[in-house]
C-alpha cells in the first residue's frame, strides 16, 4: 500500500486520504466564453507527468497539495495550499 | 515396497511419532513430519495423481511446491498439496481430477486416445460449431474442467490481518539470506526479520550434499548464529506473498496474514530447479535432482533402487552422490554435454565405478507395462548444435527411477513485482537483476551467484548495501567475485521426439510441440504464447516451466533469449486461501447515542451510509407495510418522533459566513435574520445538484447548518476547501456527532415539546424559525421544519443529553399517542409533503431546472459555484423534469418500482424515482421525471412496470393531501 | 434536578453486568468485576472507557492565544500534548486544541461557559468524544491489528499525539510509558463509541485481558 506524506501529519497509508481531483485555476468566471468555462470544468490534462493534486488527510481533516509523478506515481512533494499560493505569486 | 532410510542428520521427521492416514482408500503409516508425498513415496506408492489434461499417472517432480503432481481432497477442503503439506493423524485423501480413483482413472483414456485432437489451443476451435451443440458440450466440459471440488460447507473461517514493521524484510532462509540478516545484525537498532516458506529454514544448504556432511555442520553454524541473535527473528513456514508500493510485502502463515511494511527488503528466494525435456519425462520414477534430494535428506527417503541421472549441468554429479549415499544403484549418468568438465566431481563417480556417457541424452523414458511407472531409459548420442537425438545408435538401461537436472530459473516474483529491470547473464544462463528499485536487494542464487562463499559474501554485500541506504555510513563496502565456473544451466535442455509427450509445463500438459504449432498460428510473442499454450498458468503459475518455454520460444524466433523477456508477475506467490486475503475486517457503524432505547422499544435496524438506523418498530402480529402505514397516520393524525441523529451538522462562523454561504449555496445568506431557517442547496461546478439541507442562523456570526446523512462527510470537506481557496475569516466545525437530533411531528407535536419547558419560545415558533432554550438544564436548538409534516419540531440535543431530553418527550407524549417512527417511514412521510430527496430523486448528472427548484438559484449574487454552469444550461433545452403523480384511485396490478421507465410513443421519457402507497392520501404517489411538457398538475403518462403492462399516472401539486380535491 | 447523562459507549457495556456510578452527571462502568481480576486483565490487556471526562474543544487562527489568556499552558510543537495538574491538552494538528480534565476539577466547566462568537478567530467546538484508556503487556499485539502504524514506543517522539486511523475510523492516539508500561489512550467520534468499545472489548479478551472499570482504571 503506498505511503503519502501529509505536511502536517506526516507520512501515512494511502488509506487515510481522499483524493481531492487535479488542482486547477479557475478562470474568471466572467469573461470566459462558455467553451472555455466547459473545458475548465470536464476536461483534465491526461497526458503523464508531474501534476499538482488536492489530497485530504481523512482523521485531521487536512487539505493539501502533492505533486506526484502520474506515469512513475512517485510523489515529489506535499504542501499546504497557501504555499501554492505563495509559489504562484511569485511566478 | 519400503523406501525409508536411516535417519539422516537433520532430517525433518520425528520418527518417534507414527501417524495414521489413507490414500486411495489404503491405509497408510508416516512419520511426524512426513509430508503427504513423502509417507506416500516412502511406503511404495507411486502414482499420486493424474495430470490436468491427459490424465496422466504422476509421481514426484519438485517435491517443493513448484509443481501439483500431488493434488489431493479430504472432503473437506481441496487441492490440498501432498508435496509440502504434513501428514496429520486420521487424514482419508484421494486424488482429485480423477474419475474411479487415481489407478483406474476412467479418464486416462483422454490422453490415450484424445490427444491427437487435444491440441494446443483446442479449446478456442471446438465445441462451437454447430451451435446448438454448444450447451452439451459445455456441460460436459465444466464437469470435466477444473481441478478439485468445491464444498459449500467450507467453514468460514476469517483470520486477523496484522501490520508490522521491520527495518529488513529477508525472504529466504537459506545461506544467503542467513548470512544477509546476520550482516546486518551488528546494527543492534536494526529490526530483522527473515521468512522462509519451508518448514524449516536452510534452503539448498539442508539438501545438496554431494554425499558429504558439511553442508549439514555449515547450515547448523549459521542457525545456531541466527537463533542467538536478539535482533533477527526467524519464520519458517511464511512465505512473502507479494510486494506492494513501498515495501509493503504480505507474509502468509497458517495463522493469518502479516502486512509487513520494511524499510529494506533482501530477496533471497534462490532459483527453481527447471527439468531437462524428454519424451516421457512425467513419468513415476522421473523428478528433479533436488527432488531426489529433497527425499533422501528430509524425510530419509531412497528415491528409487536402480537409477539413471539425466544431467546437463554439473549439479546432476552432486545429485549421483546423493542417490549413491542414499543406496540407490546409480547405473549411468548421462550428460547432455558434449565436454564433460573434470571435476572432483566426475572423479568420485568415477571411484564409484559409474559410467559416464557425455554427449548424450535421454530419449524418452519407458514405462511398465502397466503404464504407471518408469522402468528402463533409453540413451542416446545427441548432437548440441543441431539438437538432434541420433536414434539410430539408441540403447536402453533399465532403472525404476531418472534424476533429471538441466538448469534453474531464479525466484524473483517479487523482484519483478517492485519493477526491477533484468539482464541475461550468459556466462550463467540466467536472468538476473540489472537495476532494482531504491531500498530493495538481491543476494544469492536468485542474483546469479553459486558458489557457496560467495553466496554468503552476497548476502552481507546485499545487508551492507541496505544499511548504507538506511543512512549507515560505515557499512562495510563488500565486492563478490563473478561466477567463474561451469554454467549452473544448459542454454537449451530440450530433446525432441518424433511422438512428443516431452512435457514442458506439466500441470497443464504442455509438450514442446505445443509451442511451435502456437508459434505457427501466430501465438509468437511470450505474452500470446502464454495465454494459447497456457504454459504457467496452472496452479505452479509457471515456476518449474517458465524458463523451458522462454528458450523454446527464443529458438523457434530465432532470437537470443533476453529478447522474448518474460511474462508479467503478479502476486501471490503461492495460492492464498481467501479466508486470508479477506480476513477479519472491520465494519465501523455510527449509531445513535439513544440507540439502545431502539433496541429495547423494538426497533429493526437498517444502514444508512455509516449509520445505524431505525428503520421502522415491530410490533407483533403486524407486517412491515401496515407498520409503516401506522406508524404514519400516528404522524398525521397526533404525534410522532424520529431520531434524527445521523444528519450532518456544520457550524460556521465568524465575520464572512453569510459570505461563504453565498459562495458555497446557490440561496441567499446575507440577508438571512437571526432566528430563521432557510433552505440550502448545494451544487457542483458543474451545476449537478449535490445535496440540500437547511441553514439556521443561530446569531449574526453563527449559521448552523443540517445536511443529508450520506454526504455530511463530503459537504465538510469540500467546505473546507473551498475556504482554503477563498481566504475568507471564518470557522468550519463539523458537530454531526457532537449533537443528537429528534424530531417531534404532528397536529399535537406543539403540545409535547411546550410541556418541556416554561420557555414561550417554542409556541411562537412559526415554520421556518429557529431558536435556542433549555430543556430541563441542557441547552438545545430548535427548529421548525416541514420536512415530514406541516407542523414539526427538530431539536438539536447534545448527544450526552439525548436519552434524557427523548425520554422526557416520550413521557410527555404519552398523554397523545405519541409513536415513534424510522427512516421507511419518513421517506413515506416526505414523500406525502412533495419533499424530493437527492440521490434518491436525483441522480449524478441532474440538475436544478429538472428538478424545478429556479427559485432556489439567485443568479445575481457575483459568485457562487456551479453558477457559471448553470448559465450555459439556461441555454439548453430541458429534457426532463421531476413532477409528483398519483395513480388511479383503486389501482391495481403490478406496482411501479423506483426507475421503472416512463415511455411515450416508444420513447424514453424519464423514469420513476419515488413511490409508495399513502393511506393518508388513499392514493399510490411518487415522483417520476417526465417529459418538460407534462409538468403541469392534470398532465398524464404512462409509466412500464416490470412484467410490461403499461400504468397511467397523473400529475398533481404537492403537498398529495393537500390536492387531494384535484383527484 | 440534574438528568443522567450517557456515554456513547453504554450499550455495548450494559451485558457485561458492570457496576455502574455517576461520574460528571454521566452513568458510567465503575467496575466489571473483582479488583483482582480487573488487575490482572490490566497486565494482559486493559480497557477502560473514559468517556465522561470532561472535555472542551476550541480551534481558529486566534485559539492559541486565547487559551493562554483563560491560564491554559498549551504545547509549543503541532500534534503533541501536555498534562498540567490533571489538565491534559492536546495540540491537535496547529490551531485545534482538546482539553481534558482528567479526573476532578472546573476547568473545562469554565471553558465551555464562554459563548461561540466570544473573540474573533476563536471557534468552541463542542465535543461529544468516546475516549479509552488501554494498557497491558498485549497492547502492541492488540494495536497491530487495528492500525497500521508503528507505535511502538521507539517510533515515537514523547508527547506526540497521532491523528490517525483505528479499526477503520479516524481516531486520536496519545501512547507514553507509564511505570514502565506502555499506556494508550485514544479518542473517536462518540458516535463510534459503541463500536469502538466492541472492537476493543473483543480483542482485549483474545489476548487474554477485558474490561476495566474507571475505578480500577
Amino acid at each position: 500500500m503506498k505511503l503519502l506524506k501529509c505536511p502536517i501529519n506526516g507520512t501515512r497509508p494511502i488509506s487515510e486520504f481522499v483524493y481531492g481531483g487535479t488542482y486547477r485555476d479557475m478562470p474568471d468566471h466572467e469573461i470566459v466564453t462558455d467553451s472555455e468555462w466547459a473545458s475548465y470544468v470536464h476536461y483534465r490534462d491526461n497526458a503523464p507527468g508531474l501534476k499538482k493534486e488536492w489530497w485530504y488527510h481523512g482523521p485531521s481533516g487536512t487539505w493539501f497539495i502533492a505533486e506526484r509523478n502520474t506515469l512513475t506515481d512517485e510523489v515529489k512533494d506535499t504542501y499546504l495550499f497557501n504555499k501554492l499560493v505563495e509559489q504562484e505569486s511569485v511566478k | 515396497m519400503n523406501m525409508r532410510i536411516n535417519k539422516q542428520t537433520g532430517e525433518w521427521l520425528e520418527r518417534e511419532k507414527q501417524i495414521n492416514f489413507t490414500y486411495e482408500g489404503k491405509k497408510f503409516t508416516a512419520y511426524e513430519g512426513d509430508t503427504i508425498t513423502s509417507a506416500l513415496w516412502a511406503s511404495g506408492e507411486k502414482v499420486l495423481g493424474r495430470s490436468f489434461k491427459y490424465h496422466r499417472p504422476r509421481g514426484v517432480l519438485s517435491l517443493a511446491n513448484h509443481d501439483i503432481n500431488v493434488m489431493l481432497t479430504d472432503g473437506v477442503d481441496t487441492n490440498i498439496r501432498g508435496d509440502v503439506i504434513t501428514v496429520k493423524e486420521g487424514m482419508s485423501l484421494t486424488a482429485v481430477n480423477t474419475l474411479g480413483g487415481v489407478k483406474k482413472d476412467n479418464l486416462r483414456y483422454i490422453g490415450k486416445l484424445l490427444s491427437p485432437f487435444l491440441v494446443v489451443g483446442f479449446y478456442y476451435k471446438a465445441f462451437f460449431r454447430p451451435r446448438f451443440m454448444f450447451p452439451f458440450w459445455e456441460n460436459i466440459i465444466r464437469h470435466g474442467a477444473g481441478l478439485g471440488k468445491v464444498n459449500f460447507n467450507y467453514p468460514r473461517i476469517p483470520k486477523p490481518k496484522l501490520n508490522e514493521h521491520y527495518d529488513v524484510l529477508v525472504v529466504g532462509a537459506g545461506p544467503s539470506g542467513l548470512a544477509a540478516a546476520l550482516a546486518a545484525s551488528l546494527d543492534k537498532q536494526l529490526k530483522i526479520l527473515i521468512v522462509d516458506e519451508n518448514k524449516q529454514a536452510g534452503g539448498s544448504l539442508g539438501y545438496d550434499r554431494a554425499g558429504s556432511v558439511t553442508p549439514q555442520s555449515q547450515l547448523e553454524e549459521l542457525l545456531s548464529e541466527v537463533n542467538i541473535t536478539p535482533n533477527i527473528t526467524l519464520r519458517t513456514d511464511a512465505y512473502a506473498g507479494a510486494y506492494y508500493t513501498d515495501h509493503l510485502i504480505p507474509i502468509i502463515e497458517f495463522s493469518g496474514i502479516t502486512k509487513v511494511r520494511t524499510k529494506t527488503l533482501i530477496i533471497a528466494t534462490g532459483v527453481f530447479e527447471q527439468p531437462p525435456v524428454f519424451r516421457n519425462n512425467d513419468l513415476p520414477g522421473v523428478m528433479n535432482g533436488s527432488a531426489a534430494q529433497r527425499m533422501i535428506y528430509r524425510y530419509g527417503i531412497k528415491p528409487f533402487n536402480d537409477g539413471v541421472v539425466f544431467t546437463a549441468n554439473d549439479y546432476g554429479y552432486r545429485v549421483a552422490l546423493d542417490l549413491i549415499h542414499a543406496g540407490t544403484n546409480v547405473k549411468a549418468v548421462v550428460d547432455l554435454r558434449k565436454t564433460p568438465v573434470s571435476s572432483i566431481l566426475t572423479r568420485e563417480l568415477a571411484n564409484h565405478d559409474i559410467r559416464i556417457y557425455s554427449g548424450h541424452c535421454v530419449y524418452e523414458a519407458l514405462a511398465t507395462s502397466d503404464d504407471m511407472a518408469v522402468k528402463g531409459v533409453v540413451i542416446c548420442p545427441f548432437d548440441e548444435e543441431t539438437n538432434q537425438a541420433d536414434s539410430e545408435q539408441s540403447f536402453t538401461i533399465e532403472c525404476d527411477g531418472v534424476a533429471m537436472s538441466a538448469g534453474w530459473a531464479s525466484a524473483a516474483a517479487l523482484l519483478y513485482q517492485s519493477g526491477m529491470k533484468v539482464k541475461y547473464d550468459y556466462t550463467i544462463e540466467q536472468f538476473i537483476p540489472d537495476s532494482l528499485p531504491n531500498g530493495i536487494f538481491a543476494a544469492g542464487k536468485v542474483n546469479g551467484v553459486y558458489d557457496f562463499d560467495q553466496r554468503i559474501a552476497d548476502g552481507a554485500r546485499a545487508a551492507a548495501e541496505a544499511m548504507r541506504y538506511m543512512g549507515m555510513d560505515n557499512a562495510p563496502v563488500i565486492t563478490v567475485q563473478a561466477h567463474s565456473n561451469v554454467s549452473p544451466s544448459h542454454s537449451f535442455p530440450v530433446v525432441p521426439h518424433p511422438k512428443g509427450k516431452n512435457f514442458v509445463d506439466f500441470d497443464e500438459d504442455i509438450q514442446a510441440k505445443d509451442f511451435i504449432n502456437a508459434a505457427k498460428e501466430g501465438f509468437d510473442n511470450i505474452e500470446l504464447m502464454k495465454r494459447f499454450t497456457t504454459v504457467g498458468m496452472g496452479p505452479s503459475q509457471g515456476k518449474h516451466s517458465n524458463m523451458n518455454a522462454i528458450r523454446i520460444l527464443a529458438r523457434i524466433r530465432e532470437l537470443p533469449v533476453e529478447k522474448i523477456g518474460s511474462t508479467t508477475s503478479r502476486p501471490f506467490f503461492h495460492p492464498t486461501p481467501i479466508g486470508h486475503l479477506g480476513g477479519r475486517n472491520f465494519h465501523p457503524v455510527r449509531q445513535s447515542s439513544i440507540q439502545s432505547w431502539h433496541a429495547d422499544a423494538g426497533a429493526v435496524f437498517v444502514d444508512v451510509g455509516a449509520w445505524s438506523r431505525p428503520a421502522y418498530y415491530q410490533k407483533p402480529g403486524v407486517d412491515l407495510a401496515e407498520i409503516i402505514q401506522q406508524e404514519s397516520m400516528a404522524v398525521h393524525n397526533a404525534v410522532g418522533i424520529i431520531d434524527g441523529s445521523s444528519l450532518g451538522k456544520i457550524e460556521v462562523c465568524g465575520p464572512d459566513a453569510a459570505q461563504f454561504l453565498e459562495k458555497f449555496f446557490t440561496g441567499k445568506f446575507a440577508d438571512q435574520k437571526v432566528g430563521e431557517i432557510r433552505y440550502a442547496l448545494s451544487i457542483d461546478e458543474s451545476a449537478v445538484v449535490a445535496d440540500d439541507g437547511i441553514v439556521s442562523r443561530v446569531k449574526d456570526e453563527l449559521f448552523y447548518i443540517t445536511i443529508g446523512t450520506s454526504n455530511a462527510a463530503m459537504v465538510y470537506r469540500e467546505m473546507q476547501r473551498w475556504l482554503q481557496m477563498w481566504q475568507l475569516d471564518v470557522g468550519l466545525i463539523n458537530v454531526t456527532g457532537s449533537y443528537g437530533i429528534i424530531n417531534v411531528v404532528g397536529p399535537k407535536a406543539v403540545h409535547v415539546v411546550s410541556s418541556l419547558t416554561q420557555d414561550p419560545l417554542v409556541s411562537k415558533l412559526t415554520a421556518g424559525k429557529v431558536g435556542e432554550t433549555i430543556i430541563s438544564e441542557v441547552p438545545v436548538r430548535i427548529m421548525c421544519v416541514t420536512f415530514v409534516s406541516n407542523i414539526g419540531y427538530e431539536i438539536h440535543v447534545p448527544a450526552d443529553s439525548m436519552l434524557a431530553v427523548w425520554e422526557k418527550l416520550i413521557k410527555a407524549g404519552t398523554a397523545y399517542d405519541i409513536r415513534p417512527f424510522g427512516t421507511d417511514t419518513q421517506r413515506l412521510l416526505r414523500l406525502e409533503m412533495g419533499h424530493y430527496l437527492p440521490a434518491y430523486d436525483t441522480d449524478g448528472l441532474t440538475i436544478p431546472y429538472e428538478l424545478g427548484c429556479e427559485s432556489e438559484l439567485a443568479m445575481d449574487k457575483p459568485f457562487f459555484v456551479g453558477q457559471r454552469s448553470l448559465k450555459i444550461l439556461a441555454k439548453k433545452t430541458l429534457k426532463k423534469r421531476l413532477v409528483p403523480f398519483v395513480l388511479a384511485d383503486n389501482f391495481s396490478g403490478q406496482m411501479p418500482e423506483d426507475c421503472n421507465l416512463v415511455i411515450e410513443n416508444g420513447e424514453i421519457k424519464g423514469r420513476v424515482t419515488s413511490i409508495s402507497y399513502s393511506s393518508k392520501v388513499d392514493r399510490v404517489i411518487g415522483f417520476a421525471y417526465v417529459d418538460p411538457n407534462k409538468v403541469e398538475a392534470g398532465s398524464q403518462f404512462e409509466i412500464r412496470t416490470d412484467n410490461g403492462s403499461m400504468v397511467k399516472a397523473t400529475v398533481v401539486n404537492t403537498p398529495f393531501f393537500n390536492s387531494k380535491k384535484e383527484f | 434536578m440534574s438528568m443522567m447523562k450517557s456515554t456513547p459507549v453504554a450499550y455495548f457495556q450494559k451485558n457485561l453486568n458492570p457496576k455502574w456510578g455517576e461520574v460528571n452527571g454521566t452513568q458510567v462502568a465503575m467496575s466489571f468485576d473483582t479488583p483482582e481480576i480487573e488487575q490482572q486483565r490490566k497486565k494482559n490487556l486493559g480497557v477502560t472507557d473514559v468517556s465522561c471526562r470532561q472535555r472542551f474543544g476550541v480551534k481558529g487562527p486566534k485559539a492559541n492565544q486565547w487559551l493562554a489568556t483563560q491560564n491554559i499552558k498549551t504545547p509549543d510543537s503541532i500534534n503533541s500534548w501536555v498534562l498540567d495538574n490533571d489538565v491534559l491538552v492536546l495540540r491537535l494538528g496547529s490551531s485545534e486544541f482538546l482539553i481534558e480534565q482528567q479526573v476532578s476539577g472546573d476547568v473545562c466547566k469554565q471553558l465551555n461557559q464562554v459563548s461561540q462568537t466570544a473573540a474573533v478567530g476563536v471557534y468552541k467546538v463542542l465535543r461529544a468524544d468516546a475516549a479509552f484508556v488501554i494498557s497491558g503487556d498485549q497492547i502492541l499485539t492488540m494495536f497491530s491489528e487495528l492500525c497500521k502504524l508503528d507505535l511502538s514506543a521507539e517510533a515515537l517522539k514523547p508527547n506526540q499525539l497521532i491523528m490517525t486511523q483505528v479499526a477503520d475510523i479516524s481516531a486520536t492516539i496519545v501512547s507514553e510509558i507509564t511505570n514502565g508500561q506502555l499506556v494508550i489512550r485514544l479518542w473517536c467520534d462518540g458516535t463510534y463509541g459503541a463500536y469502538m468499545w466492541r472492537v476493543l472489548h473483543q480483542l482485549a479478551e483474545e489476548l487474554g485481558g477485558g474490561a476495566v472499570g474507571l475505578t480500577n482504571c
